[in-house]
């Protein structure tokens, strides 16, 4: 699967170097030799001071259609999402991505905190061989976050996930956490001593 | 093994000192201090030297400034409270690092970033203009294709090239 999408990078990014080389072909046809072309091009190139290789392609994704369904949309009381990382930064520059998309969607934030961090320390011998006393220690820490939507429908938390999970920063990780509304079933909606006052009581 | 000698030796001054420290001046107290070898840190750091070694800004400074002055070479997941796969990711890291370094020998300007999202592999590099631009297209098509067929999952390289390495300081 990745063969051939590597196989198509490699033709574009071949393809690019060739109509480069050949816009600048005839300038440097004309100045040399054919067989010395080579050298000559490199030299008439402005070696610029920095310079970064046109590899990243975009991978074209094909959007999902729209479907209509008749079932109704489920129902969201609440729905936490919680990013861990290990840079402050990262995370205060990822809510406010998530908060000005919640309110480009219309959707309602109960609340949007940063839980204490919690960090992982490791006390290990400094020296390979002997030397108990010396020891040298290690902590890693991971920042949190939490934003809480409240009363948002399934289709819309479904595209607001979406979209955040795709803008997710490398080195940070997420957790949803959704609380479904359900409507209450019939048979409990009223007491039963109500429904049949008339039943006789076989015992009596 | 002199170490432990001398650490037993001075433990016994110590002892030695206490005891007779108690008995002439209840004051104060003077003791002998004293350790064994004393292993100085020395990871991840470049020794002060004579003032002709160049150095970059990811070398000079010391571990203990990640998360303050310096960032991270390696982004994942698998570090954080409660997620796994710490091992494979190290591994996979040491891998791509030594790879790198011996397909582009001599034309690294500064360490490997390697940034892990969802099944993506991005390694970022600073490479120093030492080849022609077709040879580097090459290094680059082939490094990709190898390491999304061993690691089966899409890896991408983003490399930018330098005339110099950029030196910070000289040590």
């Amino acid at each position: 699967m990745a063969a051939p999408m590597a196989l198509r990078r490699e033709l574009f990014s071949i393809g690019r170097v060739l109509s480069r080389v050949s816009h600048l072909g005839p300038r440097a046809l004309g100045a040399c030799s054919p067989h010395i072309k080579c050298y000559k091009i490199r030299s008439l190139l402005p070696l610029a001071p920095s310079t970064s290789f046109h590899t990243a392609t975009v991978l074209p994704s094909t959007p999902s259609p729209i479907t209509v369904t008749e079932e109704p949309d489920a129902l969201f009381q609440r729905v936490s999402v919680l990013v861990k990382g290990h840079d402050r930064a990262v995370l205060d520059s990822y809510e406010i991505f998530a908060t000005m998309a919640a309110n480009e969607l219309g959707i309602t934030q109960n609340k949007v905190y940063e839980p204490p961090k919690d960090m992982e320390r490791l006390t290990l011998l400094k020296s390979i061989h002997i030397f108990k006393d010396h020891r040298v220690q290690y902590e890693m820490r991971t920042h949190y976050r939490c934003i809480e939507l409240s009363y948002i429908t399934g289709c819309t938390a479904q595209v607001y996930l979406e979209y955040i999970q795709r803008n997710l920063p490398e080195g940070v990780a997420m957790e949803v956490t959704k609380t479904a509304m359900e409507k209450v079933p019939d048979h409990i909606k009223e007491p039963m001593w109500e429904e049949q006052p008339v039943d006789d009581k076989p015992s009596q | 093994m002199a170490a432990a000698s001398l650490s037993t030796r001075s433990a016994m001054l110590l002892s030695a000192l206490a005891r007779s420290g108690s008995l002439c001046s209840p004051s104060g107290s003077r003791a002998l201090h004293v350790t064994a070898v004393c292993c100085k840190n020395h990871a991840a750091r470049v020794r002060v030297g004579k003032g002709d070694k160049p150095v970059t800004y990811d070398q000079a400074l010391p571990p203990h400034y990640i998360g303050h002055r310096k960032g991270w070479l390696s982004q994942h997941t698998s570090n954080l409270k409660g997620e796994g796969g710490a091992a494979e990711r190290t591994i996979e890291d040491v891998f791509i690092r030594r790879f790198m370094f011996g397909t582009f020998h001599g034309c690294l300007a500064n360490e490997i970033v390697i940034k892990r999202r969802g099944n993506l592999l991005t390694v970022c590099a600073l490479m120093l203009q030492r080849l022609p631009p077709m040879k580097f297209y090459f290094l680059i098509g082939y490094t990709e294709t190898l390491l999304s067929h061993l690691y089966k999952c899409p890896v991408k390289l983003e490399i930018q090239t330098l005339q110099h390495k950029t030196v910070y300081k000289y040590l």
